[in-house]
């Protein structure tokens, strides 16, 4: 690890370090790094070796290290270096199953008088189209919860989420009447928490166990995303219209397995975000439900057996 | 004992039966007064149970709910601060501006400031989710967070009325120092007594010195004052509220405070006139002009409250309506708001404007009509406010109502009891009327006419003091130099092999899969492409092999690298059958996009971060320190009195 970029390509190690990458993706290695002396990987620095368009070897500079274990709140406030996770959330393709409410609900084991993620039967106007309208927390870039917290137990992490540190937090509720999308829920008497926690992800930056009096909401499943995971109400979200991804990466992914390019998505499909006009920069996007192919609310045939008891018709 | 020796000075007849008078509001009480005090301890032992229930199953045995999240205890809070600004501002205006009826009711007003501001504290901490966590205020506090201007402007303010209230307590020390001998006090009482009265004789430099402290306290602590509520409003203020993001709050909470303020001054002057035959001091004149203050202070209300609602009922933003329809409508809370309008503003405004049909029952009712409305005000911006949130209600089919429950109303009545209670008390160990003032003000000695105004008050001699301004990519891209090409091949099955490589045709860059089986270029093989992403593989394209066993995809150049930095590109065959599962794989530099570099300075100074922009720390540091050097030139004047006093001592002993 004490080698420089420089050293490392003086030594003349080139061919293995491009070995050592090639190994973790692929069966073979090249030709010409099979005479190459073995090294591992973590012998060298951190730096990757890439193919240009005109043939060229060039050393690409890793942008992350490998995420630390998230069981202190420092590596928690802080989040998974270099990403910065976007979710984007396609309307014309939610028919308002709440398949994404109950799998939160059973994912993060939330009580019944809450949600985090909240199916909104939305409707502008008379005239306008209604819709399904799907709304986690929108984890700002510009966050208002952050702003008016007054001991900083509710924070920006550097890769994007906006979490709660409830082993901090002294239940001002300030947070809640400044989030201008009621993300935001309260533990107003002791919490239930599931008796067998074996199978849960406890302790700092999971949300768990909750602590009466103390505020909540949703995190971005954060410690599944530090794993490669999708978050729950991705996964859960059998029309695909859900994606989580990483913007740095430039793409987000459905349930159904389909990757999209982020930028290109937002583009062709007039992306947008919920309120813009507040200049909280959420980092979910909506595509306009338009061309949907399910009965909206209030139309015949629309689907509200799955939905909360709490969402009803207006 | 040399102290008790030392008499004060002779004094007119006035002022000696001004002290006889209102030292004997410090006899023990009578049986109205016990029982008083009895009923207001009965209430807040209510108020107690109460409080113990909510700490022990939480918040959930009050009426609110995740989306009105504030209720009962935050309008008391905002009531009681309003209060306050009774005391001590309207105390310390008056002089400041020399105006001589204060004289009998500046304590008054200052005691109503220092226990309004402790009932108000509480109930803030009341409403807290973790009382317990109270102290990471102090450990984690945020100051871009208004919570925490709002501490330090409320701590601030309360040291302030306490040394204010105490400053001009003084020289009234000795006399009732002197009165608690005579009468045989409690030993614990009288040693109280002695420590608060530093040894104060009147002596001329006592006296100077302790002007200087009157003038710079009365001075400092009218900004003070005006930015505790001030702050307070933009508890609301600075969230994008539809009702609280408005650019008057600031002035109008000022205003209602002041307005508020001055009806519970009335009230309270009203009260202990009666209750101690005070009429003689706390005298009909002092109420009516009291009450023409408040008749401009309710049109001043009356005005910033059309100001408000006007604007934002007739530029008709849609959340904004939504609040205006709630709150004037046909609803609970427009039934209220009209109630308020109508008692809380016209009603007094009728019984006070006209100064001939001035009545002294018509003040009081006035006055009590203002207080009530006041609270009821206090609530209406802040309830309706919450059960108008951005996402129209009925699109969101979330209940959204609020009312409170008897736990609120309990500890409700058990703050404004032990508000009573404490003023009782404080009645009842110091005059509640300023003997000093009052003697001074009557008495026309030379001493006092010689004092020019100026040297009395106006030059409280103040130190400049100094702001404290605290000061508060992606990794180059190196050419290696190589021109090797690198291949990565999977494990390839029956034979066939796919190598990806870049090329350069018509100027584009594409991804070629060079497809060969047993040892020839092969034809007609569907192949996807696809770079690595996060959480799966993103589909670049599909194409089919040509005659000479390539197909290509255009790179995606604008695509940024993985974690890694590089673009984990695959080609994989889809078809015919016998070829599929053939893979190959290659990485390739991701596209120089700006992206966050691991930052060691994160957060970076922001509102929203737990690094305060250097302009928030630099004003906040500015105004406080001003106003605590004021306060320890202040303390130094009373430590500079008492060393006068023990000189004074030391010369009569030489002589």
């Amino acid at each position: 690890m004490t080698l420089g970029r420089r050293e490392f390509v003086r030594a003349g190690l080139l061919a293995t370090g491009a070995a050592a990458v090639g190994i973790g993706a692929t069966a073979g290695a090249p030709d010409e790094a099979s005479g190459a002396p073995a090294k591992t990987a973590g012998d060298g620095p951190s730096d990757t070796v890439a193919l240009t368009p005109d043939g060229r070897l060039v050393a690409v500079r890793a942008v992350t290290q490998v995420p630390a274990p998230q069981r202190t709140w420092d590596a928690a406030r802080r989040g998974v270096p270099g990403r910065k996770w976007v979710m984007v959330i396609d309307l014309a393709k939610c028919d308002g199953c709440g398949e994404c409410v109950k799998a939160c609900r059973k994912g993060h084991f939330t009580p019944s008088d809450r949600e985090w993620i909240r199916l909104y039967k939305m409707r502008e106007s008379e005239e306008t189209a209604p819709y399904w309208f799907p709304k986690p927390c929108f984890h700002c870039d510009d966050p208002p919860c952050c702003k008016v917290c007054p001991v900083g137990a509710t924070f920006k992490r550097e890769d994007g989420i906006v979490l709660v540190d409830n082993t901090r937090c002294i239940g001002c509720r300030f947070c809640m009447a400044a989030c201008p999308y009621s993300s935001r829920v309260f533990n107003w008497g002791q919490p239930t928490n599931p008796s067998d926690s074996s199978h849960v992800a406890t302790g700092p930056g999971t949300g768990m166990p909750r602590y009466k009096g103390t505020t909540e909401k949703c995190d971005f499943c954060a410690s599944r995303l530090a794993e490669g995971e999708l978050t729950h109400c991705t996964e859960a979200c059998p029309m695909g219209a859900i994606y989580i991804g990483d913007q740095n990466e430039d793409a987000v992914t459905s349930g159904t397995g389909s990757t999209l390019q982020l930028s290109k998505l937002l583009r062709d499909r007039a992306g947008y975000r919920h309120l813009e006009d507040l200049g909280t920069q959420p980092r979910v996007f909506y595509l306009p439900p338009t061309n949907r192919r399910y009965a909206a609310p209030g139309e015949p045939g629309a689907e509200t057996g799955n939905v909360n008891a709490r969402v009803r018709n207006p | 004992m040399i102290r008790a020796a030392h008499a004060i000075p002779t004094k007119t007849p006035y002022a000696q039966q001004v002290e006889t008078d209102l030292l004997a509001t410090l006899q023990p009480m009578g049986r109205p007064g016990r029982l008083w005090v009895a009923s207001l301890l009965a209430v807040c032992g209510v108020a107690l149970i109460a409080l113990i229930i909510q700490l022990r199953n939480g918040l959930r045995v009050t009426g609110m709910n995740d989306m009105v999240s504030w209720g009962v205890y935050m309008t008391n809070f905002v009531f009681f601060i309003g209060i306050s600004h009774a005391g001590t501002l309207i105390s310390a205006i008056l002089r400041v501006t020399g105006a001589e009826w204060r004289r009998p009711i500046t304590r008054l007003a200052e005691a109503i400031t220092v226990f309004a501001l402790i009932i108000g504290a509480s109930m803030i901490m009341i409403d807290m989710g973790r009382p317990d966590r109270l102290l990471n205020l102090i450990f984690h506090g945020r100051l871009s967070s208004p919570i925490l201007w709002d501490l330090c402007s409320v701590t601030t303010y309360l040291t302030g009325s306490f040394i204010y209230l105490y400053v001009a307590m003084i020289p009234d020390m000795p006399m009732v120092l002197r009165d608690a001998r005579l009468h045989g006090r409690s030993k614990w009482l009288v040693r109280f007594y002695e420590l608060l009265a530093i040894g104060y004789k009147g002596t001329p430099a006592q006296e100077r010195f302790l002007n200087r402290a009157l003038g710079a306290m009365a001075v400092i602590i009218i900004p003070v004052a005006i930015s505790v509520h001030t702050v307070v409003s933009w508890i609301f203020g600075m969230t994008v509220r539809p009702g609280w993001h408005s650019t008057i709050f600031g002035p109008y909470f000022v205003i209602g405070a002041i307005f508020s303020g001055t009806a519970a001054l009335i009230t309270a002057i009203a009260l202990f006139r009666r209750a101690y035959r005070l009429h003689k001091y706390l005298t009909d004149d002092c109420l009516r002009k009291l009450a023409a203050l408040l008749v401009a202070l309710t049109l001043l209300y009356g005005y910033f409250t059309l100001s408000e609602y006007l604007t934002t009922w007739y530029g008709g933003l849609g959340t904004e309506r939504r609040l205006i329809d709630l709150l004037m409508g046909a609803s609970p809370y427009g039934v209220t708001f009209w109630f308020w309008a109508v008692t809380g503003l016209f009603i007094p405004l009728g019984l006070l404007i006209m100064p001939s049909k001035r009545s002294i029952g018509g003040i009081i009712t006035a006055s009590v009509l203002i207080n009530i409305g006041m609270w009821l005000k206090r609530y209406l911006i802040l309830v309706p406010t919450l059960e108008t949130p951005w996402i129209p209600p009925h699109n969101s089919g979330v209940a959204l109502t609020y009312s409170p429950t008897w736990v609120e109303w309990a500890i409700t009545a058990g703050g404004f009891a032990a508000f009573m209670l404490l003023y009782t008390v404080f009645a009842r160990v110091f005059p509640i009327v300023s003997i000093w003032e009052v003697a001074e003000d009557a008495e026309p000695a030379e001493k006092v006419a010689d004092m020019k105004p100026r040297e009395r008050f106006a030059r409280p001699a103040f130190v400049a003091i100094r702001a404290l301004l605290l000061a508060g990519g992606i990794g180059a891209l190196g050419a290696v130099g190589a021109t090797t090409r690198l291949q990565a091949q999977a494990a390839q099955p029956r034979g066939a092999q796919l190598v990806l490589t870049m090329a350069v045709v018509d100027e584009e860059e594409r991804l070629v899969a060079a497809v060969t089986a047993a040892g020839r270029p092969f034809k007609g093989a569907r192949v996807a492409f696809a770079v690595k992403r996060v959480f799966s593989p993103m589909a670049l394209g599909e194409e089919v092999t040509g005659a000479d066993g390539k197909a290509s995809v255009p790179f995606p150049s604008t695509l940024p690298g993985d974690s890694t930095g590089a673009l984990a590109v695959s080609a994989e065959i889809i078809s015919p059958d016998r070829l599929a599962g053939t893979r190959g794989e290659t990485l390739m530099p991701g596209a120089p996009v700006v992206r966050a570099e691991p930052n060691e300075a994160w957060p970076p100074r922001a509102l929203w971060s737990t690094r305060a922009p250097i302009g928030v720390i630099a004003t906040l540091c500015t105004l406080l320190s001003v106003v605590w050097c004021t306060y320890v030139f202040v303390i130094r004047q009373l430590v500079l009195i008492k060393l006068a006093g023990r000189e004074e001592r030391q010369h009569r002993y030489i002589r």
